[in-house]
């Protein structure tokens, strides 16, 4: 009324403040939630995409020193503080890498001038062995020791003789020895030696403590090697002191050296490439591959296969550096290494990744000496008198995109397979990283489930919104729906601890129920048509239905009653050993029945709800229309309302897919987390999900392991994203297509 | 008193309709939802080949009447009827009456056109899938003539396969009038087809309406009394569930025998 006619143009304040306000408040909700889904996906994607990055190398400090020999071999301690080097007259000497100090030479002292054969160990052990012509060894460990004066680190460098600091007399006979090689075991040490009479030694150090002095004495044991061949390039003892490998220009003779009294060549075979001779041969960390390099660039990985009941050394895989190999260079605890070669090129390689990571000229000289350090962020590089120290940024090598989404021949396997075993009790141990397996358990935990809930749901939904009387579908739909907020830990639960060992036990009547349940619903509802019409009437209507709940419960409880009669009729008594012996088929406790039973019980909820609104909301001008043209219900019901509902049905299975697959707590519970890829209902699986939820409390933060289970968080999100994706895509096209709105 | 006399006879030839005549006859026909009574002791004879339509105010059961003839009001729980509709002499009632063949033969159409969401081609040979005929060429002559029929088919010919929905309101009227007609029922039943279009349309389907019941007995319900009086040749006008006048439709709108007829087509109530 106080608003006159010359104003009413004006918009009102307060609605106006209103409307801004629910405009900005909704806004900026929607907006905040589209960020959310962004910032996880950011996030995601910031944890996973380290494992993509390259290997980046970078010079970091070098030094001149005054040059004695050639060098014969290099190391750093852990801290890449100190370098150490061992030059061919027979010294070692140890160098600061600290900037401070740069190149000062630290400790240096003669091993043995004079010299026939010089050999390492692997990088575990860490220990070198000079032999001379006297038929001598001396072995020495270079050590670094950690000390903390004024809580400052202090790291000093100290040289170890396990055999005491006088040389070890390999040969009796005193003889020149050619070529040797030592390794530490865990209960002991070998040394295997050639002299220049072809003779082969083979001398076993075992250790006892001494009960007096608690000293360690070592007794030796010295047998002959049988059948060695005239020429000795090399010879490699492996850490666990059963293989010996000897190689005489391509031929590799592996000993088996396991028991003392009984040494045998166990195989014999070509190392070499196709038309290449072999430049070097080293063992990987975990002793059991071998890597070959040859002198047209070919490195290729060998390791034991069992193939028809017998071990035998496999060729694997090849790996491409740029020209003829000089070095090979086993990182310390992973199974990676660094090849150098005659252009002065370093290149970086993984087995499991099976790649070249790097590649890059760092050197002109021919013969460039490398060590890696123990964590491998380092790299010491020698060549003309000159010590270089590159860091190494080689965080993830053995994650690439064919170790996680191809076949994979991993050590002591008989072929290239999908496996994911993560972690495992042994240091040295492939961790193997496959997402296939674990995607196709989400699949296939989703199918079971899917094939379980999808055609109850569908059943289920159909008749509540097109049969059923409106008073119990009021009670119906509701108590469906509730079904939905049950905890799936619950389901889990019950599914793993109750539904399992009951399948197990009942498996004849579990499978005679699935049969005889709908057969039974089947028989009830013809048998009911053949009522006489007094008892029919007898019932209120639309209430007959209740009348299957007494019948189904009693099917049920006679299916499981007769679950003993027929397993023994049967399956001999035993269904579970009747499948595994009879029909080959493995059968796991907790297995895809179980979680497509118990998953297919929390989708239903899902599906049935979507899909009964959907069918619900068909116009009923349009059953009117089709039935006013002389159809029955059942051909309305196929032509037309499904045909209408079908985006709808369509989302509610989508949405029941997704679900599916994004579920957690029951496919953890409910199957035995075993990554296998078989379709075999009567096996478990392990899905993206679970794999995630068992993992990640045990996963170093940072690791490759870490950084994979974010990727297979991803490869979730992309699922359902993709899932959702095409639901929502041809959903859109259905509405098109039969909106009658 | 001589219109008198004429609307007596009007209503004695309705009343006297030879059984060859006759499409359909009710007889005392009463109609219960639950416990409320909606129709009261209906009986009349619908003639053969002529538009009959229903008047009255709204709820006075003229619908429900309609449903009655192809046994629509089945699909609510609640009815109940007694009496008899009798088609060509057969109770539809009875026992042995298939419904879906009943509505074959008894065709309908609703206030809203209710074009099912497929093809135009698809909508019209619908009822002649139902029956399994699956032989093309009878569909597509079946559809040319149905759609010919409901006066559709210069306008959908270059687009029989596109979606219903494409056509307008009044077209899809049309083409669910086709689509009735395709099975070729005896007896078109007419729910205020023209309720929900405009003028135009309107006309369209009235003048479809008597090519029509050449080849038809059409049976309209209409609250709109100029339609009645132009499109049919008797009408019923019910009140309160009764059927009160039931005449020639001259005779009904010019001399009214019952007072209560008087008072709705003169506008005093509806």
């Amino acid at each position: 009324m106080d608003r006159d006619l010359s104003n009413t143009l004006q918009a009102d304040q307060k609605r106006v403040i209103k409307d801004k306000l629910v405009k900005y408040c909704i806004t900026s909700g929607g907006a905040l939630v589209l960020v959310t889904l962004l910032l996880i996906f950011a996030y995601l994607l910031y944890v996973v995409l380290p494992i993509f990055a390259p290997v980046s190398i970078a010079a970091q400090k070098e030094f001149s020193y005054q040059s004695n020999g050639n060098v014969l071999a290099l190391g750093l301690d852990e801290q890449n503080d100190i370098a150490y080097q061992i030059s061919d007259d027979g010294k070692l000497s140890f160098y600061s890498l600290r900037s401070k100090e740069l190149g000062n030479l630290l400790l240096e002292e003669s091993m043995l001038s004079e010299y026939s054969a010089f050999a390492k160990t692997s990088a575990t052990s860490n220990a070198y062995i000079f032999a001379n012509s006297q038929g001598q060894a001396l072995i020495f460990k270079p050590e670094f020791e950690t000390s903390y004066p004024d809580d400052i680190r202090l790291i000093t460098p100290e040289i170890i003789y396990p055999f005491g600091a006088e040389k070890l007399q390999i040969d009796a006979q005193a003889h020149k020895i050619t070529a040797v090689s030592f390794e530490f075991g865990e209960e002991g040490a070998a040394i295997a030696a050639v002299t220049d009479d072809k003779r082969g030694i083979y001398l076993a150090l075992t250790a006892t403590e001494d009960m007096m002095t608690e000293e360690l004495v070592w007794q030796q044991e010295v047998v002959a090697l049988p059948s060695l061949p005239n020429q000795i390039e090399q010879m490699l003892l492996s850490p666990d002191l059963k293989n010996l490998f000897v190689r005489s220009n391509n031929d590799l003779l592996v000993y088996d050296v396991s028991d003392i009294e009984n040494i045998r060549v166990k195989s014999a075979l070509a190392i070499n490439a196709l038309d290449a001779n072999v430049t070097d041969m080293q063992l990987l960390t975990g002793a059991s591959s071998l890597i070959v390099a040859n002198d047209n660039g070919v490195i290729s990985q060998w390791f034991e296969v069992l193939q028809d009941n017998k071990r035998t050394f496999t060729f694997i895989r090849d790996f491409k550096a740029s020209a003829k190999v000089t070095s090979i260079t086993p990182e310390y605890f992973r199974k990676g290494f660094l090849s150098t070669d005659q252009q002065g090129y370093l290149s970086v390689f993984h087995t499991t990744g099976a790649t070249q990571l790097l590649n890059e000229k760092l050197s002109s000289s021919e013969n460039m000496q490398v060590a890696i350090s123990p964590r491998a962020n380092a790299l010491l590089l020698a060549d003309d008198s000159r010590l270089r120290l590159f860091s190494i940024d080689n965080e993830h090598p053995e994650i690439t995109w064919s170790a996680l989404w191809q076949k994979v021949w991993y050590e002591g396997y008989p072929e290239p397979k999908y496996l994911w075993q993560s972690t495992s009790a042994s240091d040295d141990f492939e961790a193997k990283m496959s997402l296939v397996p674990i995607s196709f358990g989400t699949i296939k935990a989703a199918f079971y489930a899917m094939l379980f809930a999808v055609p109850i749901a569908i059943s289920a939904a159909i008749y509540t919104a097109y049969f059923m009387s409106a008073g119990i579908r009021s009670y119906i739909k509701p108590t469906v729906e509730i079904m939905e907020a049950l905890p799936t830990v619950i389901l889990g639960f019950l599914a793993g601890l109750w539904l399992a060992p009951l399948i197990e036990n009942q498996l004849p009547g579990i499978i005679l129920l699935i049969i005889s349940l709908p057969l039974s619903v089947l028989a009830t509802a013809l048998a009911w048509g053949a009522l006489p019409k007094q008892i029919k009437e007898s019932i209120p209507e639309g209430y007959h239905p209740l009348i299957l709940i007494p019948i189904l419960l009693l099917v049920g409880y006679a299916s499981m009653s007769f679950s003993s009669t027929l397993e023994l009729w049967l399956f001999n008594g035993d269904t579970r050993m009747y499948l595994t012996n009879e029909l080959g088929i493995n059968f796991d406790q907790r297995n895809s029945l179980v979680v497509g039973i118990a998953m297919g019980f929390a989708v239903i909820p899902t599906i049935f709800s979507i899909a009964e609104d959907a069918i619900f909301s068909v116009p009923k001008s349009l059953t009117m229309g089709s039935l006013a043209l002389g159809a029955t219900p059942w051909q309305t019901l196929a032509k037309v309302v499904i045909l209408t509902a079908s985006p709808g049905i369509f989302s509610a299975v989508m949405m029941g897919a997704g679900r599916a697959i994004g579920e957690t707590m029951i496919v953890l519970m409910a199957t035995g987390n075993t990554p296998i890829m078989d379709w075999n209902i009567f096996e478990g699986m392990r899905s993206l999900s679970a794999n995630i939820a068992v993992e990640m409390p045990e996963s170093e933060v940072g690791s490759s392991h870490y950084r994979v289970l974010f990727l297979a968080a991803f490869v979730l999100f992309i699922f359902t994203f993709f899932f959702n994706t095409v639901a929502e895509f041809v959903r859109q096209r259905l509405r098109e297509k039969y909106s009658s709105l | 008193m001589i219109t008198l006399a004429k609307s007596s006879t009007e209503k004695d030839l309705l009343s006297h309709l030879s059984a060859e005549k006759t499409a359909l006859e009710i007889k005392n026909l009463d109609l219960y939802y639950g416990d409320k009574q909606a129709l009261f002791d209906v009986s009349m004879k619908i003639p053969k080949g002529k538009v009959t339509a229903f008047i009255g105010p709204s709820g006075c059961g003229k619908s429900t009447l309609l449903r009655c003839i192809n046994r629509m009001n089945d699909l609510v729980d609640i009815c109940r009827v007694d009496g008899n509709i009798a088609l060509q002499g057969t109770n539809i009632y009875d026992k042995s009456v298939d419904v879906a063949a009943l509505r074959r033969r008894v065709g309908m159409v609703f206030q809203r056109p209710n074009p099912f969401p497929k093809s135009i081609y698809e909508n019209v040979v619908y009822g002649l899938r139902l029956q399994g005929i699956k032989d093309r060429r009878t569909l597509d002559e079946a559809a040319e003539n149905s759609l010919r029929s409901a006066a559709l088919w210069n306008e959908v010919k270059d687009r029989l396969h596109d979606n219903a929905f494409g056509l307008s309101g009044g077209q899809q009227q049309r083409l669910v009038i086709a689509r009735a007609v395709a099975i070729d029922p005896e007896i078109l039943l007419l729910d205020e087809p023209t309720s929900a279009l405009d003028p135009i349309s309107t006309l369209t389907i009235e003048e479809l309406i008597t090519e029509l019941k050449e080849k038809f007995t059409v049976v309209i319900v209409t609250h709109n009394m100029q339609q009645a009086a132009r499109v049919s040749d008797q009408t019923a006008f019910m009140y309160m569930g009764k059927l009160i006048e039931y005449s020639d439709t001259n005779t009904l709108f010019t001399t009214p025998t019952q007072k209560q007829t008087e008072d709705y087509i003169t506008g005093r109530y509806g």
